[in-house]
């Protein structure tokens, strides 16, 4: 056998010269027209009767050429160069096929990398499906969540995991050494790794001593600091870091792919330490998020059942008011890190399926073209003596090439799009930032565009050609007039459901950007001076730098007001609190339910005036009542309607926490757009920030209102900030980037539906134009002899055009029924618009019949 | 040449082989040798003949070597090499087995031909 195979390769390599085989059959003719010659026969007659017996000599010879090992491998280039010829010949359809599969593949690729780390990617923990987020979910917190109080009980009582584990969340820390930089420090507790099975790459994980109150300061560094700021030296091992002003012994490296459940941000993991014993008895103890790893065989719904009577203890524990609104909550850890993407991520790879789709059908509906157009062709080479094998392979060769080269152009173009999608995309979509091309879904996309390729080229040469097709001009096969009618149709059905998303979401858009805010945000500046805590400490540090920094915006030319607040309107984060815990003086306070959320800021007499919120009743904050030893507060109109109805409110007293101190109600401002640009507004409340220490716990935000150009007044604010504190870093935005930034999602999905859109209703033109073509030039002998008959050029193109026509009405009418069915998945997706909006309607069936009138 | 198309690729095959297995012999000699030995049954298609020749001399188990003819004239003689000799023995047998079997079938007894 391997003797074989060693031959075979010789020769294959090597061959016979071919005058060798011309000496051996020269050699076996003259040997038997001798003997005939000696038999007595003439020797010309003699050499016509060997010829005769030999058979066909061209005939011998070829085979001989054919059974040498690799010969069909010659066959190979020789069709690829027939092909070839073939394309350059017919260009049209060569660039229609290899663009279709390119836009195919190249936008299938794209957003399938973006959608993939959302839905589908595993999560880099081991028993990545048997991991869950556990916890109670009530109004003040949107994710579900746990609290000290009864988190032990719960760990200590399931039944329904393996493990369970907590960690606090992370929040901002400074490590300042010899490259101070800000980080994200996330705190856990010390079986969480272990949990999710990610075990450090260098070093350990924490030990249970390290997790106890006043146990050894120890922290465990990602790679990616630990590649940033250490050059990956393992000595970091034996290092102490500065965080905060804390000295902390690395203990370990976490992995490359290392992430946090609820996706923070974390540079530095530390133990969370916590007083298990003071937990237990405090109530409600401090906010943790509980994941858990459930029991082999295990479902998330039994696991919830499981759960059910350590979920009622705490309950009890729960004041009686909240035990309503407080729910129990299980759920994979990927749905919580999705929860609010996952329906767009779910639309846009639909939209992508749709595209791939429509490019699937224009490569079948071409490729049947082509193989009809050539069926005399195959006739003729067929009838040469090409065998079927051969013809398949010539057929296979075209759809191979084609699809190969669709497929780099493809591969090249989603290239593009991913990094247009990333630049594009906000900062909020989870994930999208790591998105990238991955070989997997090159291939998939290849597989797919490649299948239907090769399927429809060979399905017309299957069956062999008829010799009627040499003699006849060929009609086509009625079942791929069919086949591809059909295909049109639902060409044209898909792009007509990706119109009327992309019109509904555009609709949406719009309205998005075109409410209003309730604040004006012209000449607006926000300034943001995140102070370093290991050098601003205390409240009076950081009362001192605000105080100076608002003089100073205030000594600039052309500015009119600077105001400060701790947050700002329309989104972000805020202060925010339960309804119900407001007490007004001479009131009892509400006792059942939450009453929902209410928004709060603190602020500067000057807040409004530079936002010119208007106050629709009292007055404003004064100058005089920022030193004041009493506490002031403006509501919302929608807050004051609903404390006092019809009252007014000014001069009433408020105690927004209970046991905190009262404050006087000194006016009432009109309602901003607070919860997101999206989202109802909510009621809202006013703290006057006096220039009291106690009012300075948090950092400020300067809200710099300006007649100048706000881009050129930008530099001027930072060396004001500078002249004060040289080391502290400056955020200066305008409040329209801002809020423009809030609609960046929105206005993400909206133009990759529209580009879907796009491509979709593109391709399924050039589709329906093929197909026109195709059976115009089928008809191209009926169409001579109804001229002949006399019939005009009109009454022939109306033939033709009603026959376009009849595609694009039952495909537009599919597809309009398809959309208003699909609708309601996307109603979440949409602000202020029906679902079935008419509007929409109306405007996708005009620009599809716009489209679809332009090729003709 | 009718018949000759008619013969099974493998048949053909093992004719050459045991023909070759009696010493190295030029194309027109194998040609000429079975279809003496065939007493003319199986005339074989003289063209189809060389195809095979060199489909066993690709496969290893013939070889070849350009020699002198009985007049003198140079020519390709053909010869068994040893994986050729083992490959002919399991064709026998096979052959063998497959022709009693159809016999049986046929409800004869084996004819055995010199």
């Amino acid at each position: 056998m391997i003797r074989e195979t060693l031959t075979r390769i010789r020769f294959m390599l090597s061959g016979k010269p071919p005058a060798e085989l011309d000496e051996e059959l020269r050699f076996h003719l003259e040997e038997a027209t001798e003997e005939k010659i000696a038999a007595g026969m003439m020797p010309s007659e003699a050499r016509r009767l060997a010829l005769v017996e030999f058979g066909g000599v061209e005939r011998a010879r070829e085979q001989c050429y054919e059974e040498r090992p690799g010969w069909w491998m010659g066959t190979v280039a020789q069709d690829v160069r027939y092909a070839l010829r073939g394309f350059a010949r017919n260009p049209v359809f060569t660039i229609a096929v290899i663009a279709t599969l390119a836009v195919g593949i190249g936008a299938t690729t794209a957003v399938f990398s973006v959608v993939d780390r959302i839905l589908f990617r595993p999560l880099p923990y081991v028993h990545d499906d048997r991991l869950v987020s556990v916890g109670l979910v009530a109004p003040i917190i949107p994710q579900e969540f746990m609290l000290g109080g009864s988190y032990y009980e719960w760990r200590d009582n399931q039944k329904a995991f393996d493990a369970f584990t907590s960690e606090t969340g992370a929040s901002t820390c400074d490590l300042t050494e010899h490259n101070p930089a800000r980080l994200s420090c996330a705190t856990v507790e010390q079986n969480f790794l272990p949990t999710l099975g990610v075990a450090p790459i260098l070093g350990r994980n924490f030990l249970a001593e390290e997790d106890r109150p006043n146990g050894p300061k120890v922290a465990l560094i990602s790679y990616g600091l630990w590649s940033s700021h250490y050059g990956l030296d393992p000595g970091i091992l034996s290092r102490q870091i500065d965080v905060d002003g804390t000295m902390l012994r690395v203990v370990g490296v976490l992995p490359k792919d290392f992430e946090m459940p609820a996706l923070e941000p974390a540079d530095i993991v530390l133990p969370q330490a916590l007083d298990e014993a003071a937990q237990r008895r405090a109530d409600p103890g401090r906010v943790m998020y509980a994941f858990a790893r459930l029991k082999p065989g295990l479902t998330v719904a039994q696991a919830e059942a499981a759960l059910q009577p350590v979920f009622n203890i705490s309950l009890n524990l729960a004041p009686a008011p909240f035990r309503k609104e407080v729910h129990l909550r299980v759920r994979s850890i990927r749905d919580r890190q999705m929860h609010d993407v996952k329906l767009a991520a779910w639309v846009l790879f639909g939209a992508v399926l749709a595209v791939l789709l429509i490019a699937c059908a224009n490569v079948s509906s071409l490729m049947i073209a082509r193989a009809a157009q050539r069926e005399r062709e195959l006739a003729v080479r067929s009838a040469l003596g090409a065998s079927r094998m051969r013809l398949l392979r010539q057929t296979l060769t075209e759809a191979l090439l084609l699809s190969l080269v669709g497929a780099a152009v493809g591969c090249l173009l989603a290239e593009i799009l991913l990094r247009v999608f990333v630049g594009l995309a906000p900062s909020g979509i989870t994930l999208l930032n790591h998105a990238q091309l991955d070989a997997r879904i090159i291939l998939f996309t290849v597989m797919v565009s490649l299948a239907c390729g090769v399927v429809f080229g060979l399905l017309p040469a299957l069956h062999s050609p008829r010799s009627i097709a040499l003699v006849a001009r060929s009609n086509g096969s009625a079942r791929a007039v069919l086949l591809r009618r059909g295909l049109v149709v639902g060409q044209i059905a898909a792009s007509m459901i990706l119109l009327t998303g992309a019109a509904l979401l555009t609709r949406s858009f719009r309205n998005i950007e075109e409410q209003g805010t309730g604040i004006e945000m012209n000449g607006v500046l926000s300034v943001r001076i995140p102070l370093p805590r290991y050098r601003y400490t205390t409240p009076q540090q950081r009362m001192e730098f605000f105080l100076q920094a608002e003089q100073a915006m205030r000594r600039l030319p052309g500015v009119l007001t600077v105001g400060t607040s701790d947050s700002l309107p329309p989104g972000g984060t805020h202060g925010e609190q339960i309804y119900n815990n407001i007490a007004i003086e001479g009131r009892p306070r509400a006792s059942t339910g939450t009453g929902g959320m209410v928004v709060w800021r603190s602020v500067s007499p000057e807040y409004f005036s530079a936002l010119q919120i208007p106050i629709v009743r009292g007055g404003e904050f004064t100058a005089e009542q920022r030193t004041s030893k009493d506490h002031f507060v403006i509501l919302s109109s929608l807050l004051a309607t609903r404390m006092f109805g019809g009252d007014d409110p000014v001069g009433k007293r408020v105690q927004p926490v209970p046991n905190g101190p009262w404050y006087f109600v000194v006016g009432v401002a009109a309602n901003v757009k607070n919860a997101g640009l999206t989202e109802a507004e909510e009621p809202e409340y006013y703290r006057l920030r006096r220039d009291l220490i106690e009012d300075w716990n948090a950092d400020a935000v300067l809200v710099v209102k300006t007649s100048l150009d706000p881009q050129a007044a930008a530099p001027w604010i930072r060396t004001q900030i500078a002249q004060i504190d040289s080391t502290v870093p400056v955020q200066v935005e305008t409040l329209t980037q801002q809020v423009s930034k809030l609609a960046d999602r929105p206005r993400f999905e909206t133009a990759l539906l529209g580009f879907f859109a796009g491509c979709g209703l593109l391709m399924a033109v050039i589709g329906l134009y093929g197909v026109i073509a195709f059976l115009a030039a089928q008809r191209t002998q009926e169409i001579g002899v109804r001229m002949a008959l006399g019939a005009t050029r009109i009454g022939i193109l109306r033939l033709i055009a009603g026959e376009g026509f009849r595609l694009i009405l039952v495909g537009g009418l599919l597809g309009l029924g398809a959309s208003l069915v699909m609708a309601k998945w996307i109603q979440s997706l949409l602000f202020n618009v029906e679902a079935r909006d008419p509007l929409s309607y109306v405007v996708a069936v005009l620009i599809f019949a716009l489209w679809e009138s332009l090729p003709r | 040449m009718p018949e000759s198309t008619d013969l099974l690729q493998g048949t053909l095959d093992l004719l050459i082989l045991q023909t070759l297995a009696a010493g190295p012999m030029h194309g027109w000699g194998v040609a000429q040798r079975i279809q003496q030995v065939s007493r003319d049954v199986l005339q074989i298609g003289q063209g189809s003949l060389y195809p095979a020749l060199h489909r066993l001399e690709y496969k290893g188990w013939i070889a070849s070597d350009w020699g002198i003819s009985e007049n003198n004239r140079r020519a390709k003689y053909y010869r068994l090499t040893a994986t050729g000799k083992k490959q002919l023995e399991a064709e026998l047998e096979t052959w063998e087995r497959l022709s009693a079997a159809i016999a049986m079938v046929l409800g004869r007894s084996v004819e055995v031909h010199g």
